[in-house]
């Protein structure tokens, strides 16, 4: 290295160490200690119960577990409809909350509201409203005469939460906005000249345009739908019979109601690679249909 | 070419209005929980359990709110008073230590620095519940030392303060870092070749040149970080044990009843005073908010 | 208008600072100066809440100030996790006031404190207890925790109802001046009890296995020993607990999923006059004491038929006087009388607890006779000593508690199944127990399923348990 690469090296290596320490101590260093854990079994209630090596152990409970693959499934269950449903409607909101119209500022305002509101607070106001008695939505399908059904019964509690999800895509929306302020103007007036309508000029200028944006949300709502945790867990209890009963769910009280340690850290491991298997599948299917510049 | 353009204005016309109904009806059903929670507020107990229920209570209790205030087991003053601490420990933290780790990304080139930020990017993949428990570990290995060098609840003590949970922001926030890094990145050179030339030292370039220029992106990351804290409930639920340390979003579960009698009417009372200071905070940031994500981009 | 963004910004950080001031202020210091403060977490809050903090203020106000020991005392819902976790983090409370179905999990973990030596120092011994509380509080021959208040679960119905149904009851050949004595004459009673409209919609219920609070414990009416009392083992698929599950089953059966969930659904809380047994809506109900002061609170005409209740009569008399009757839960073992449950709640010093030798000194006090008695007085519950004064009984605000008393003492009382994995054995059965209600799956395999799944967390409790000792790592 030059003198002058080697100023920059520690100079930025300065910027950056804060960052650095952090990164080893908050996030690599429990990583890897999981990692171990997932082949101990130990309670925290140190110096009771120190951890202890227990090999595969671990591993082979997890996969004899009815439990745990009912909350695996029942993840993925969420997933499917989440996903696809949270992209499409932040994407749709978004293209129309682009549009030039009047009143934008305050019909983004009330999109973005429900990301404002704390768990707590967004699961008991749901939960009362997904009342079979009480609830509004009841109330309003009783007004047309529809049979009131159960929203959190076993039968569509999960599609209840997913449902839900849709109600908090106000984040998501906002970087979509971003996104399609970039959109170059002079792309979309060409395409106006050139004769395309709305329609054309949206999926031929605009979307391939946005794309980026569109894998970037991708990413960023996988891992929101795997890490969902203090909703379900506030409504239902992961009920009934266990119907939305998450895997984050089961990672937590395998932790911190059972004091299992050692299990939850294999389950926690488990929760990391299947994150990274499916955020590897998207970027490699990114090469297909992302455009940068 | 006057019918075209007369076609085309009475199609984009129908194509606003169609718009705009979208948006009504979009916004109508965003709007209901909201509307729900502030009529419940005002109910009495037993109104909030009649069937069918009503959307308009009459009368208006707004004595409710005051309840709030005086309820034995939701200590409404503790707690905003502990919200507060930590998002103000939090914000300062994250906004300090993230600038600095985005201008050492961004304005300095040196070895090493893609796969380092890269690897932070990866970071930003890793859900909370991965490393909760891990965290909580190294927290009570340092704290088990401490203790062995000064006693039990000494000063060094993490768990059983707010450590935890604004420690970590002054170590830089991966997704905060990202932010910053691309906003700094739109700033021309010129302006630190020039601050170098007079012989600044790079921390003077970035303390005295840059950073004042990227006020708005810093408000969007104080905005963003100031409103994770205020919600945040798994973060407390894991890292505060003693009850005069509850936050606001975790001291709402103190309206919850096991056997049943949940006051509804002070839990929803209560959820509206505690959505109220990031609402207004959205509605007077409104514009930067939007604006500082657009310069940042989602590049 | 461009005013008001500083103007909303100054305001929104003056009540901040309005609050940083104003919450620092609340930790007022409550404890005379140079006591030792004792932290006590309880779960109740409520009614309950408030006779436990008559007895701390006695405590305070007598021993306590004596000894320069002050009780500060907090309630906390999710007492289970939060105990737990405090014990993780290093700061755990002093007294922790748990359920029984934590001790022997919390003893095996290593997150209880044992109280042997401070339990003799004080005189308190198995013959101070009834046997079954003891039991319930000890773990491998040590004791974990004490008893605050006891809770023995008997049948409560209503009186009026089977009156009114009496015809009915007469035909099928039983009486409606009595309840069941056993669990067949039981189901057939429920099922006369039942009332329907013309939709098929429940109106009223005989009984409703799911609704009762001990699901878990129902084995116990079934001669099911649920885990095996001298090691721990779970017994979840022995024949007696398939048939409890397939009982409960029955239930679901007969009354049918659709009608038996909108009747779940249109049920009021416990804890209100819309309580589904004081609303008529539920004719029997597993419950224990403590119902005759819901009852009171929620619905005083059920114990007042007669005359108010002020005035002071004879306890056959009050016992008339109630529209609510007590009975032992018939079993459905022939021959096995006073079958109970016998809950209770527990006293516990959590591992890592600052001051645990002042901290029993407030757990023996709850227990001395005298104020134990006024502690179930207030808690309209039993008592967990052995010898109770007469008064107690004569004049409990239950009319009904020498049956509870009774049943306590009695032979076939049950604590709590005492095994490390207790609580996820007690999520599995409630799990279970909706699953034969809400899925056409046959009980016993149900029950094989739950057994095959705790069987491997007992077995695997039991080696890593038998490897901690063997490498001397406890």
């Amino acid at each position: 290295m030059t003198s002058e690469e080697r100023r920059n090296f520690f100079k930025g290596m300065a910027f950056i160490s804060p960052w650095i320490v952090g990164f080893a101590v908050f996030t690599a260093a429990p990583i890897g200690l999981s990692f171990y854990y997932g082949f101990c079994d130990f309670a925290l209630t140190a110096p009771r119960r120190a951890p202890l090596w227990t090999g595969l152990d671990n591993y082979q409970q997890l996969m004899h577990d009815v439990v745990f693959w009912k909350s695996l499934r029942n993840t993925m269950y969420y997933a499917s409809m989440a996903l696809p449903a949270g992209m499409l409607v932040s994407l749709g909101l978004a293209l129309m909350l682009n549009a030039r119209i009047r009143g934008q500022t305050v019909y983004r305002a009330i999109i973005f509201l429900p990301s404002l509101v704390p768990a707590f607070a967004s699961a008991m106001i749901w939960m009362w409203m997904f009342n079979p008695t009480m609830g509004v939505f009841n109330m309003l399908l009783g007004k047309v005469h529809v049979a009131p059904p159960d929203w959190l019964g076993e039968r569509l509690a999960m599609p209840s939460l997913a449902f839900m999800s849709v109600w908090g895509v106000g984040n998501t929306v906002v970087i979509y906005l971003a996104g399609l302020q970039d959109v170059p103007r002079e792309l979309l007036e060409a395409a106006e000249i050139d004769g395309a309508g709305t329609w054309r000029r949206m999926f031929a200028v605009t979307l391939p345009m946005l794309t980026p944006v569109i894998f970037f949300n991708l990413i960023m709502a996988i891992i929101g739908t795997f890490s969902i945790l203090a909703v379900p867990y506030i409504m239902t209890s992961g009920g009934p019979n266990k119907a939305t009963y998450f895997y984050t769910m089961y990672n937590y009280d395998e932790a911190f109601k059972y004091l299992n340690m050692g299990y939850a850290s294999a389950l926690a491991w488990i929760q990391l690679a299947i994150t990274m298997v499916l955020t590897g599948l998207a970027f490699w299917s990114a090469k297909k249909w992302v455009h940068y510049g | 070419m006057k019918a075209e353009s007369r076609e085309r204005r009475r199609a984009s016309f129908w194509a606003a209005v169609s718009v705009h109904l979208g948006l009504v009806c979009v916004c109508a059903g965003y709007l209901l929980p909201f509307i729900w929670m502030v009529s419940t507020s005002l109910k009495t107990g037993s109104q909030t359990q009649e069937v069918p229920p009503q959307f308009i209570p009459h009368p208006w209790k707004w004595h409710n709110y005051l309840d709030v205030f005086t309820h034995p087991t939701f200590h409404a003053t503790l707690y905003t008073r502990n919200t507060l601490v930590i998002a103000i420990l939090t914000v300062l933290g994250t906004t300090l230590s993230s600038a600095i780790v985005a201008y050492g990304f961004a304005r300095i080139p040196f070895r090493g620095r893609g796969v380092l930020f890269g690897i932070m990017l990866a970071t930003i993949m890793i859900p909370f519940p991965v490393t909760m428990v891990s965290v909580f570990r190294i927290f009570r290995w340092m704290d088990l030392h401490t203790a062995a060098w000064w006693g039990p609840d000494n000063a060094l003590q993490m768990l059983g303060t707010f450590k935890p949970l604004w420690l970590p922001a002054w170590f830089g926030s991966a997704f905060n870092i990202f932010l910053l890094r691309q906003f700094f990145m739109t700033l021309p050179r010129e302006l630190s070749e020039a601050a170098r030339i007079d012989g600044c030292t790079e921390f003077a370039i970035f303390w005295r040149v840059v950073l004042p220029l990227a006020k708005p992106a810093l408000a969007v990351v104080a905005l963003f970080s100031f409103m994770g804290v205020w919600n945040d409930f798994l973060g407390p639920l894991v890292f505060i044990q003693r009850p005069e340390q509850y936050t606001l979003a975790l001291g709402l579960q103190a309206f919850q009843s096991r056997i049943g009698g949940t006051p509804w009417q002070l839990l929803m009372a209560a959820s509206t005073l505690v959505c109220l200071p990031t609402l207004i905070l959205f509605f007077l940031a409104q514009r930067t908010f939007i604006e500082g994500i657009a310069t940042t981009g989602g590049k | 208008m461009k005013f008001i963004k500083p103007v909303v910004f100054a305001l929104l950080g003056l009540a901040a600072g309005v609050f940083l001031v104003l919450g620092s202020r609340q930790n007022k210091p409550d404890a005379p100066p140079g006591f030792t403060v004792v932290e006590y977490w309880e779960k109740w809050n409520g009614p309950e809440f408030l006779g436990m903090k008559a007895i701390v203020d006695d405590f305070n106000n007598t021993v306590g100030w004596q000894k320069k020991i002050f009780v500060r005392y907090m309630s906390m819902s999710e007492i289970d996790r939060k105990t737990l976790m405090s014990v993780a983090a290093g700061v755990p409370p002093d007294i922790a006031g748990i359920w029984d179905q934590q001790v022997a999990q919390y003893a095996a973990i290593g997150a209880a404190e044992p109280l042997d030596d401070l339990a003799k120092a004080h005189g308190i011994t198995r013959d101070y207890y009834l046997p079954v509380f003891w039991d319930g509080c000890s773990y491998k021959g040590h004791l974990y925790a004490l008893v605050s208040t006891p809770g023995t679960v008997g049948l409560i119905y209503n009186k009026q109802i089977y009156e009114q149904c009496g015809e009915k009851l007469k035909a099928a050949g039983l009486d409606p001046e009595r309840a069941p004595r056993t669990l067949e004459e039981f189901d057939r009673y429920s099922e006369i009890l039942d009332e329907r409209d013309a939709d098929g919609n429940i109106e009223r219920a005989g009984f409703i296995p799911l609704q009762s609070w001990y699901v878990p414990h129902l084995g116990f009416w079934f001669g099911a020993d649920i885990v095996d009392p001298a090691t721990g083992r779970p017994e979840l698929d022995s024949p007696e607990m398939i048939q409890a599950f397939t009982w409960i089953q029955g239930y679901a059966k007969r009354l049918g999923e659709r009608a038996l969930n909108d009747f779940k659904n249109s049920l009021g809380n416990f804890d209100s006059p819309q309580n589904p047994f004081l609303e008529g809506k539920e004719v029997m109900d597993q419950q224990g004491p403590w119902m005759a002061n819901y009852i009171r609170n929620n619905k005083p005409e059920f114990s007042e038929v007669l005359v108010p209740l002020d005035r002071q009569w004879e306890l056959k008399d009050r016992r008339a006087n109630c529209v609510w009757g007590v009975a032992p839960f018939p079993s459905a073992v022939a021959g096995k009388e006073l079958v109970s449950y016998n809950s209770f709640d527990g006293l516990m010093i959590p591992t890592g607890a600052r001051h645990p030798k002042e901290a029993f000194e407030f757990i023996a006090y709850v227990n001395r006779q005298d104020v134990s008695e006024k502690l179930n007085t207030l808690h309209c519950k039993n008592c967990q000593l052995r010898q109770v004064s007469a008064g107690f009984l004569e004049h409990h605000p239950n009319p009904y508690i020498a049956i509870f008393q009774e049943l306590a003492a009695g032979p076939n009382a049950h604590c709590v199944p005492v095994s490390p994995i207790w609580a996820e054995m007690y999520q599995e059965l409630v799990d279970t127990s909706q699953a034969v209600s809400l899925e056409p799956v046959d009980a016993a395999e149900a029950m094989h399923r739950a057994q095959a799944r705790m069987m491997a967390r007992y077995d695997r409790f039991n080696s890593i348990q038998q490897q901690r000792e063997q490498l001397g790592i406890n």
